[in-house]
C-alpha cells in the first residue's frame, strides 16, 4: 500500500488537486454536508425499521433515500478526492481500513434490505409493528454508519502511526 | 479579555489539548460531530419534507424528530462549550465563530417556526404552506452556512 500511495502521490493530479489551497476545506464542508443528508435520511428510515415512528409508512419514509443516496455520492466524491491528494495518510492507516469496512457493512445490510426486505416493508400500515429481521437491519444500519463516521473523525487520532 | 486568555491558559487547556489520551481532544471532537449528524440530518429531513422534495411523509408523524434535533443540539452545546473552552480567548475575537454561533441560533429558531406552522397542528395537510417553506428554506441555508463556517474555524485557528 505504501508503494501504491508514494505512486498515487507522484502523479500530477495528485499535485495539482492539492496545490489548490481551497479544494481541502471545501471537500471538507461538503463531507460534513453530505453526511448530515446521509444520515438524516437514511437515519429516519432506520429508526422506523426498529419500531419507533409509528405513523409514518416505511414507503413514505423511504421517499428520503434520494436524499441519503445523494449524501453519500457527495461523500464519495469528497472522500475520493481527500484519497487521491493525501493518499499516505488513509492508505496507511489501519482506522481508515476499518473505515472502509464499515461501509462495506453499511452496503450489504443496504442491499440485503433492497433485495430481501423491502416487498414486506413498504406493505407495512403506517403504525405497524415491525419484524426483529426489520429491527436488526435497522440498527445495524445505523451503528454501521456512526462506525463509518467514528473512524473517519478518529483517524488524524489513530493509527496513523504519528 | 484576560477571562478568556484565562480559560484558554488554564490546566485544563493544557490537558485537554496537550494529552496523548483520544478520550480527551479527539474524543469532544468527535462527539461533536456527532451530534451535528443527529441535530442537522434531523432538522434537514424536516425540512426537506416541508418543502415538498422528499414525497409525501405525513408531516405531523414528524413530531418526534424534534427529540433527535434537541438531543443532537445537547451533545453539540457540551462539546462546544469544552472546545471554546480550550480556545476561548482566540474564538472571542474570530469573526467566523460568530457567523457560526448566528447562523444555528438562527436555524434553530426557523425550524421551530416551521414546528409550530406545519408539523404540529395534527390535521397538517400534506402540503405545507407558503411560509412554512420559506422558513424551511432558510433553515436549511442557515445549517448549510452554520456547518461552512464551523470548518473554515480549524484554518483560521491562530497559532
Amino acid at each position: 500500500m505504501g508503494h501504491f500511495a508514494a505512486w498515487l502521490e507522484s502523479t500530477a493530479i495528485s499535485k495539482t488537486l492539492f496545490d489548490i489551497s481551497w479544494l481541502w476545506p471545501a471537500c471538507e464542508s461538503l463531507h460534513f454536508i453530505g453526511l448530515c443528508m446521509l444520515i438524516g435520511g437514511a437515519g429516519l428510515l432506520d429508526l422506523r425499521l426498529l419500531g419507533m415512528f409509528r405513523g409514518l409508512a416505511i414507503r413514505h419514509v423511504k421517499a428520503l433515500m434520494p436524499w441519503a443516496i445523494g449524501g453519500f455520492l457527495i461523500n464519495l466524491t469528497t472522500g475520493l478526492l481527500f484519497l487521491v491528494m493525501q493518499p499516505h495518510l488513509y492508505l496507511t492507516s489501519g482506522v481508515w481500513w476499518a473505515k472502509v469496512a464499515f461501509l462495506g457493512v453499511a452496503g450489504a445490510n443496504a442491499l440485503f434490505f433492497e433485495t430481501r426486505l423491502a416487498v414486506p416493508a413498504l406493505a407495512l400500515d403506517p403504525d405497524a409493528e415491525t419484524s426483529t429481521v426489520m429491527k436488526v437491519v435497522g440498527g445495524l444500519s445505523l451503528f454501521s454508519w456512526f462506525a463509518v463516521l467514528y473512524c473517519g473523525r478518529m483517524l488524524p487520532y489513530l493509527g496513523t502511526g504519528n | 479579555m484576560s477571562f478568556f486568555q484565562g480559560l484558554q491558559d488554564s490546566a485544563f487547556t493544557e490537558w485537554f489539548l496537550g494529552s496523548p489520551s483520544i478520550w480527551a481532544y479527539p474524543t469532544v471532537l468527535t462527539l461533536h460531530t456527532v451530534g451535528m449528524a443527529i441535530l442537522v440530518g434531523a432538522s434537514f429531513v424536516i425540512n426537506l419534507r416541508v418543502l415538498q422534495v422528499s414525497g409525501l411523509i405525513p408531516l405531523h408523524g414528524l413530531r418526534p424528530m424534534y427529540r433527535f434535533i434537541w438531543i443532537g443540539f445537547a451533545i453539540n452545546l457540551a462539546s462546544g462549550l469544552v472546545l471554546f473552552v480550550t480556545e476561548a480567548a482566540d474564538r472571542v475575537l474570530d469573526p467566523v465563530f460568530y457567523v457560526k454561533l448566528a447562523s444555528i441560533a438562527a436555524a434553530l429558531v426557523l425550524v421551530m417556526a416551521v414546528k409550530r406552522r406545519a408539523i404540529d397542528p395534527p390535521a397538517s395537510p400534506l402540503v405545507a404552506s407558503g411560509l412554512a417553506r420559506s422558513l424551511a428554506a432558510a433553515s436549511l441555508t442557515m445549517w448549510t452556512i452554520a456547518i461552512v463556517a464551523g470548518r473554515l474555524m480549524a484554518y483560521l485557528k491562530a497559532k
